[in-house]
């Protein structure tokens, strides 16, 4: 497999991000920072000068869940695997799309929730029938024997 | 009984699993995009976000960054999961019988 190098076209590549980039970036994350749900974010760079920016999960461990990276023109979206998720020219498209994911993210958790909350409901709701046939069962059996005692 | 990791133990202890892969790194001559290319990544970004200490090396690909590093896979995994999760790396390997 080739992995693609970039030559730079651009007078610097001093592993930061500018202004602009930064600020989409940080609009797509707001509400993950703010509940909680993101734990904070770092920036940091490739050996020769690309500029990384790493959106952390929550505490305690705080493991990269988005890396963003620059390189030349091009920005790369990988998953805290190394999965690329997404490339584009335009970092507002790929933040926009960052936070699409995460938020499918979100939901998948959701549904799994449910499902798993339906199952166990059923399987306590089924004991519970079982539970109570058994006694109507009980009834049935020892009722004439007490009403002969009586 | 502290179950839970202190934050910054978990993230100082990726971050010097990270600089003792650029280290070997170092030591077999390679470059990210080297050891990407040697990986079978398509960007080397991976590389840098594990060795700047906030990705972690998945398991299903720790042989393949072991033979790339050239260490024998087994102490290269033991030695990233003393980092990784050093309870179970003391559990298998420190704890006496």
């Amino acid at each position: 497999m080739t992995v693609i190098a970039f030559e730079s076209k651009l007078p610097q590549r001093d592993g930061s991000w500018r202004a602009g980039e930064l600020k989409a970036i940080m609009d797509s994350f707001a509400a993950q920072l703010s509940t909680g749900e993101a734990g904070g974010w770092d920036v940091g760079a490739t050996e020769i000068g690309d500029p990384q920016f790493y959106l952390l999960g929550p505490l305690p461990h705080e493991d990269c869940i988005l890396c963003i990276s620059r390189l030349d023109r091009i920005y790369v979206l990988e998953d805290g695997a190394g999965r690329v998720l997404f490339e584009h020219n335009s970092v507002a498209t790929l933040a926009e799309r960052a936070r699409s994911i995460l938020q499918k993210k979100k939901a998948q958790i959701a549904v799994r929730a449910t499902l798993l909350w339906c199952a166990v409901r059923e399987m306590f709701k089924e004991k519970l029938d079982a539970m109570a046939g058994e006694g109507e069962e009980l009834l049935v059996h020892f009722v004439p024997q007490l009403a002969a005692f009586a | 009984m502290q179950f839970v990791k202190a934050a910054p133990e978990a993230k100082e202890l990726r971050r010097r699993a990270g600089a003792w892969l650029k280290e070997l790194r170092g030591r077999a001559g390679l470059s990210q995009l080297q050891l990407a290319q040697q990986l079978g990544l398509k960007y080397y970004t991976f590389v840098a976000q594990v060795e700047n200490g906030f990705g972690r090396v998945p398991t299903e690909s720790m042989e393949a960054w072991a033979r790339a590093l050239g260490v024998e896979p087994a102490v290269f995994a033991r030695r990233l999961l003393s980092f990784y999760d050093p309870e179970l790396h003391r559990l298998l390997f420190e704890v006496k019988k």
